[in-house]
């Protein structure tokens, strides 16, 4: 019985991902990354709000996944990071250490206000600074946390599909 | 004729290298002996190829040597491959133990015992006559028996498992005198070619008895499941030379027993007989992979990797003997083929693999893969050949493993249609289980090979760990040269392979296996060409790798440091280790090994929510040991706590018992008289 429940919210269930626009503005990256982006995500001292909206963004509605963009497991397998939170001291040298794990060309993606600019954490006792401080930053995504399309423009510029 | 003077004169220098060798002085005692070994085992197998080239059995008796029967040796061209086989592991045995004597095994009862191991373990193939061959069995298992006891007085494990070995191999030997007795009370001679001519005429039922008899008897020989309790125990205590020798050679001639009754003495048997064995070798041969993949014990890993091996031996025994009993001759020739390469073959990289497992034990001082790692850079001499011989066990083209694995799945696969119905069941099985263990033995190899020498050390033992002295790498290094031989150019022991077959299995046509260059199957479609095969694998690597260097160099290449998850420090303990490897095989195949896994977890007084120490132990039990062995040891424990109540010490108690004793019998003389 109850498959047939589940085969019926199948059924009944339509298209759920956002449609969105078709064309979206470029943002400037590496020029040899196109198509596809293969992304680690570090949390350097993120209140984990960002953390919820990166889900979102790769979950079913908003399906970043579509437009070439995945989260991968280890920073061997990546094309880029998406660093979020402001730079703590303990995450210093992990963050710097992810960096130099990853290979090169790499995209680094600095997710939220406080990445970019410690946002209300600016001036904490744990905190170093921006991820600007620490480590180059390619791409920049506003927002205390930043709404899931907004994501997912920015990684369609990169991705340019 | 000369083969037999040969033959004798081999016997003779390997007993002098027993009794003087042993006698010297330390500084010169290991040396000589082991030079005397090493020449007896050339002189033997000398004897042994003319034999094999000629297909003359060479023949030697004496009626001086034992008393009241005489000693007689022939050497047929099927006792001769083992005689081959047998110095092929006995020569870098007795290198390596110069380098190894240091580590225990420089006194004199061990030296003499190892000298007089390699002197039965060579000439019992030759043996012609039921005493001359239980004499030299004996003396076999006896002084190999004293081997395993060698470093007893410093460890308790090592008597334990000579204890088990003893019994065993004993309980065999029984099992073996009985089977011969049989034979020989219905035959009126206790000559091989007595025992041959009588054996065919015997009545269905006595030639089973003596068959299973003889098959219980070898099997505990050959390790096979479930008389294999006593290999992981006996062979990780004896010294490695001796381990090597005992998993390579004396495992052998288990099956040398096995073939010797059922193919020679009874000249084949029914279908069901070699179900049983064809069965026992599957089982074994799953049993020894399954519990290779799941042992951190390097040693052990190779003792249960030899019982895998000896069972794939034995499914091809008995397909050669299923295929033979109905009527595909030509196919169970094929199969026996199979049975003797997989044999010699398994000779050489067991062999190698115990020779460089015990460098590693002398270099580290374990032999807990655990422990181990990261050796591949300590002792890179010995790192490859143990890489090379594992390549070998896991049949990897283009070493000889490959070979005999070929032909016994060519063998099988071709068995279809026998014209009975459990045969064509079991065949395919047979099949199915060959596979399985075929994986099973890669995941072993990897995980021995991969914790043991990669990566980082995982104990001060192997972070000190220095290459061992020449010999012990000359030695090892000259069983992987014969896996590398006998892989790309197996035309070197075919041909005497196939001519120990004929002489097993009269009646077998006269089509040679080998062309040139190529192994073209008889009476099946099959070819090989190894040695084409090597050439292309090679010219084939050489082309990656140039291409990729040709390529890479337009690129800038950045070497970082390994990825530990952004940690800060990364220690050797985040490495995989053999325990946690083969963690998957464990669970998947849980209701098999029933693993006892114990989690000890002790929480801070204060707070359930902070541990303050956890610990993980898991171990895997032999469930056959569980189920056979103990409760019949159980069971003499307590009988023995019955008779401990008869004997408790007490004078007066004993002088009653004579007392009784003598009144009983008087009056048992009263009443009869």
């Amino acid at each position: 019985m109850s498959l047939l429940t589940a085969w019926r919210t199948v059924r009944g269930t339509r298209r759920v991902s956002e449609t969105l626009r078709q064309n979206p503005d470029a943002v400037a990256g590496p020029s040899e990354i196109v198509g596809s982006l293969q992304l680690r995500h570090v949390d350097a001292g993120s209140c984990n709000g960002c953390e919820l909206e990166i889900t979102s963004a790769f979950g079913p509605v908003y399906d970043t996944e579509r437009f070439g963009a995945r989260l991968v497991a280890s920073p061997r397998h990546a094309d880029g990071l998406i660093v979020t939170g402001p730079v703590t001291h303990n995450m210093v040298g992990p963050l710097r250490k992810t960096l130099e794990a990853t290979p090169r060309p790499c995209v680094v993606i600095a997710l939220g206000d406080c990445a970019r600019d410690c946002g209300v954490f600016r001036g904490g006792y744990g905190v170093i600074g921006a991820v600007e401080d620490v480590i180059d930053v390619d791409v920049t995504i506003p927002g205390c946390p930043p709404d899931p399309t907004i994501i997912i423009q920015a990684l369609r510029g990169l991705t340019r599909r | 004729m000369t083969s037999g003077i040969l033959l004798a004169c081999g016997s003779l220098v390997s007993l002098t290298g027993a009794l003087g060798g042993a006698a010297l002085p330390r500084p010169w005692r290991v040396p000589v002996s082991a030079t005397l070994i090493a020449t007896a085992c050339v002189v033997e197998s000398v004897a042994a190829i003319d034999v094999l080239a000629t297909g003359q059995t060479a023949n030697w008796h004496s009626s001086q040597v034992l008393p009241l029967t005489g000693a007689s040796l022939a050497l047929t061209p099927l006792g001769a491959i083992f005689v081959v086989l047998v110095a092929l592991v006995a020569v870098p045995a007795a290198i390596y133990w110069i380098g190894y004597a240091p580590h225990g095994m420089s006194a004199r009862p061990t030296a003499g015992s190892f000298a007089v191991f390699i002197t039965g373990l060579l000439i019992v193939p030759a043996a012609a006559s039921v005493a001359t061959f239980m004499f030299l069995w004996e003396m076999m298992a006896l002084t190999s028996l004293a081997l395993v006891l060698t470093d007893q007085g410093r460890r308790e494990a090592a008597r334990s498992a000579g204890v088990w070995y003893g019994v065993i191999t004993h309980v065999g030997a029984a099992f073996i005198l009985a089977a011969f007795l049989i034979l020989a009370a219905h035959s009126g001679g206790q000559s091989f070619t007595a025992l041959e001519s009588h054996a065919r005429a015997l009545a269905p039922g006595v030639r089973a008895t003596i068959f299973l008899l003889a098959l219980v008897g070898f099997g505990s020989k050959a390790g096979v499941v479930p008389f294999h309790v006593w290999l992981p125990k006996a062979h990780p205590e004896a010294p490695s030379p001796v381990s090597a020798l005992m998993s390579g050679a004396m495992v052998a001639l288990g099956v040398y027993g096995i073939v010797l009754f059922g193919d020679v003495l009874l000249g084949g048997g029914p279908v069901w007989w070699w179900l049983i064995v064809l069965t026992l070798g599957a089982v074994s041969a799953l049993f020894g992979s399954l519990h290779a993949a799941n042992s951190t014990d390097l040693k052990k890993l190779l003792a249960y990797s030899t019982t895998d091996n000896i069972g794939l031996v034995l499914l091809a025994l008995g397909a050669s003997g299923l295929f033979s009993a109905t009527g595909h001759a030509r196919l169970g020739a094929l199969s026996l083929v199979a049975a003797l390469v997989l044999l010699v073959n398994h000779a050489m990289f067991k062999g190698a693999l115990f020779l460089a497992a015990g460098s590693v034990q002398v270099a580290t001082g374990t032999r807990d893969l655990d422990e181990l790692g990261g050796l591949l850079r300590r002792m890179p001499q010995t790192g490859a050949l143990f890489l090379v011989a594992a390549a070998s066990i896991c049949a990897m083209p283009p070493l000889n493993g490959f070979v005999g694995e070929w032909l016994l799945f060519q063998s099988l696969l071709h068995g279809v249609n026998l014209g009975n119905t459990a045969g064509d069941i079991a065949i395919p099985v047979a099949v199915a289980a060959l596979a399985l263990t075929a994986g099973l033995t890669i995941v072993a190899f990897v995980k021995a090979t991969g914790v043991g020498f990669l990566g980082r050390p995982r104990s001060p033992g192997a972070e000190v760990a220095l290459e061992v002295p020449l010999s012990m790498r000359m030695s090892t290094g000259l069983l992987v040269t014969m896996c590398v031989v006998a892989g790309v150019a197996p035309m070197v022991i075919l041909p005497a392979v196939e001519r120990a077959v004929r002489a097993a299995l009269p009646g077998v046509g006269s089509a040679p296996l080998v062309h040139g260059v190529r192994l073209q199957l008889v009476s099946v479609r099959g070819v090989l060409a190894p040695t084409v095969l090597a050439v292309s694998l090679v010219v084939a690597v050489a082309v990656v790798v140039f291409a990729r260097r040709a390529l890479a160099r337009r690129r800038v290449v950045r070497v970082t440091e390994v990825w530990g998850c952004g940690r800060e420090l990364v220690t050797a303990r985040m490495q995989y280790t053999a325990t946690s490897f083969a963690e998957p095989v464990q669970r998947v195949f849980d209701d098999v090994l029933r693993p006892v896994r114990d989690i000890d977890v002790s929480h801070v007084a204060e707070s359930r929510y902070v541990i303050e120490s956890m610990s993980y132990r898991s171990h895997v039990n032999d469930q056959i040991e569980n189920a056979l062995y103990l409760p019949v040891i159980r069971a003499i424990r307590r009988w023995g706590q019955f008779a401990r109540r008869l004997q408790p010490g007490s004078v007066h108690r004993y002088l009653a018992y004579g007392l009784v004793a003598l009144v009983v019998t008087l009056v048992v003389v009263a009443v009869l008289g």
